[in-house]
């Protein structure tokens, strides 16, 4: 079943969906390194097993394996044997930041400002089209979502706005848009909504909420577009605000360093 | 001219409910089997329950019918040891799978089902409801309806048997049935979605906005309920079909018998 359904957690489904293209062990090992470090997946709990795995991200066992032991080597989950064995999620507030550091390290700013337009043309155009097709159910679903969403941790924050963009593209009413949602967000998803670490941003999240759902029930397909590419563009902001800072504090170290000789 | 309009109409109402009946006739067997065991004495409990269930939701599943998805809900409290209980099983390219589900209130992912649509609406009416249609992201990713209807053990609703269905399947089979009106014609549901429509330019998905058709629907909606629910536990076996009630515009709602469908015909 469904969307508005509550029989699985969204953001959860959204984890486990299949990987796209070859199944390699790295994108495997990336998605769950995401789901743990942004907090959808939460320290102490128990991970699918490695057949579980290769069945619900489409590949194969072996690359599931691998995947898990590479996770092991950066000490991100622990394997326990036994009756009440399996992986379970090992989760450290300050390597996972680093984690995401290095990950945002990876990107430049216009490949972060590609991701950025991307996820907006799909977030955006769902909110949109959702507008014109709400029934008074999907409205009060939207409603349930953003008042439980909890503000209190990056990683609730998270979920919440994972959960409300996917609900959305479910309202809709296009399996292609969900679709691509729940690709971009679980490949995007951990390193776009970084600013959620902070509190005011996760406020700023909690009022574009109000304000897609205030369009969608007023059927102004153009003001819930907008309130969600806007909310989707400061996220990108302050990425690329600390794309920078890790830049310059980057440059400092390498000025710092004698063996260094370059001008 | 709206009289040859409305007859014809009403015919059409009656054909979409009995193709939809099939699939009806086979939940409302599964509630039988249920309420059957349960009046036997088969125990109130999750342990119990599961395996009656996965005996019907197997074979349905693994079968070549329009049904996606199959299971039972329990009412929360009901079972001795299960405060919630979903068991649901999804067709699956390797097989029938069941649905992983949180019945622990104190988790942080659980959600009360008994606010939603496929929960409240059969458990109030005390009839069959079917909700949709929506994507379903969790499991298929297809565009999906679920019907659903109350189980009980003497007067008293204990749970809901249902089935999940795929609307492309149920559009190929329908919209033939909607063409042999000569007006345009769109099949919505009891929130004005569109499920199929002869005009191009109705989609399936979108909201039908017309004067009056949310109030007209509501109205439906009351009828089935006061017909048919308190008042016979058992059922009505013959839907009511025909109620029309003609909007401002000049459109025509025609109820489609207990299917929770109606046509609107311009």
């Amino acid at each position: 079943m469904p969307h508005a359904t509550g029989r699985v957690d969204a953001a959860r489904a959204v984890v486990f969906a299949p990987l796209d293209g070859a199944g390699r062990a790295e994108l495997v090992e990336q998605r769950l390194t995401d789901a743990i470090v942004s907090g959808v997946l939460r320290d102490g709990e128990r991970l699918p097993s490695e057949s579980e795995l290769s069945r619900s991200l489409g590949v194969a066992l072996v690359t599931a394996r691998e995947a898990l032991e590479g996770m092991r080597d950066k000490g991100l989950v622990r394997t326990r044997r036994g009756r009440d064995g399996g992986s379970f999620v090992t989760f450290d507030r300050d390597s996972a930041g680093r984690m995401l550091e290095a990950r945002l390290g990876e990107h430049s700013r216009i490949e972060l400002r590609d991701l950025a337009l991307h996820v907006g043309a799909i977030a955006g155009t769902a909110a949109e089209v959702a507008a014109g097709r709400s029934s008074d159910d999907d409205l009060e679903s939207l409603r349930t979502i953003a008042e439980h969403a909890d503000l209190t941790t990056a990683g609730g924050a998270r979920r919440a706005v994972s959960r409300f963009q996917l609900e959305v593209a479910a309202i809709s009413q296009s399996p292609r848009l969900v679709r691509e949602e729940i690709r971009l967000q679980a490949e995007a998803g951990p390193l776009l909504w970084l600013c959620l670490r902070e509190q005011e941003y996760r406020e700023r999240s909690a009022h574009a909420r109000e304000q897609v759902i205030a369009a969608i029930r007023d059927v102004r397909p153009e003001t819930a577009r907008e309130a969600t590419i806007t909310h989707i563009t400061s996220a990108f902001e302050w990425l690329v605000h600390e794309r920078l800072e890790l830049d310059a504090a980057g440059r400092d170290e390498a000025s710092r360093t004698p063996e260094d000789g370059s001008a | 001219m709206s009289t040859v309009a409305t007859h014809r109409g009403v015919a059409i109402a009656a054909r979409v409910a009995e193709t939809i009946d099939g699939v009806f006739a086979t939940i409302d067997g599964w509630r039988d089997l249920v309420e059957r065991r349960l009046a036997e004495g088969l125990a109130l409990t999750a342990d119990a329950i599961d395996p009656v269930v996965e005996s019907f939701a197997m074979p349905a599943l693994a079968a070549d019918t329009l049904i996606t998805g199959s299971g039972f809900v329990a009412a929360p409290g009901v079972l001795t040891d299960a405060e919630w209980h979903l068991a649901w099983w999804l067709r699956g390219a390797g097989g029938p799978t069941r649905l992983a589900t949180i019945d622990d209130p104190s988790d942080e992912q659980f959600r009360d089902y008994t606010a939603l649509e496929w929960w409240r609406v059969p458990v109030r009416s005390g009839v069959r409801h079917l909700t949709g249609p929506y994507v379903d992201y969790v499991c298929t990713d297809d565009y999906t309806v679920t019907i659903t209807t109350p189980v009980r053990v003497g007067e008293a609703i204990v749970g809901i048997v249902g089935a999940d269905a795929l609307v492309d399947r149920l559009e190929r089979e329908l919209l033939p049935v909607l063409r042999a009106g000569s007006r345009d014609t769109a099949l919505v549901n009891a929130s004005g979605r569109v499920v199929t429509a002869t005009d191009a330019g109705r989609e399936p998905g979108s909201i039908l906005r017309l004067d009056g058709l949310s109030e007209a629907l509501a109205a439906t909606r009351e009828v089935r309920s006061s017909q048919e629910a308190p008042a016979d536990p058992s059922r009505a076996e013959e839907p009511a079909t025909g109620g029309v009630v003609t909007l401002p515009g000049g459109a025509a709602v025609v109820t489609c018998g207990d299917t929770s469908l109606s046509l609107v015909i311009q």
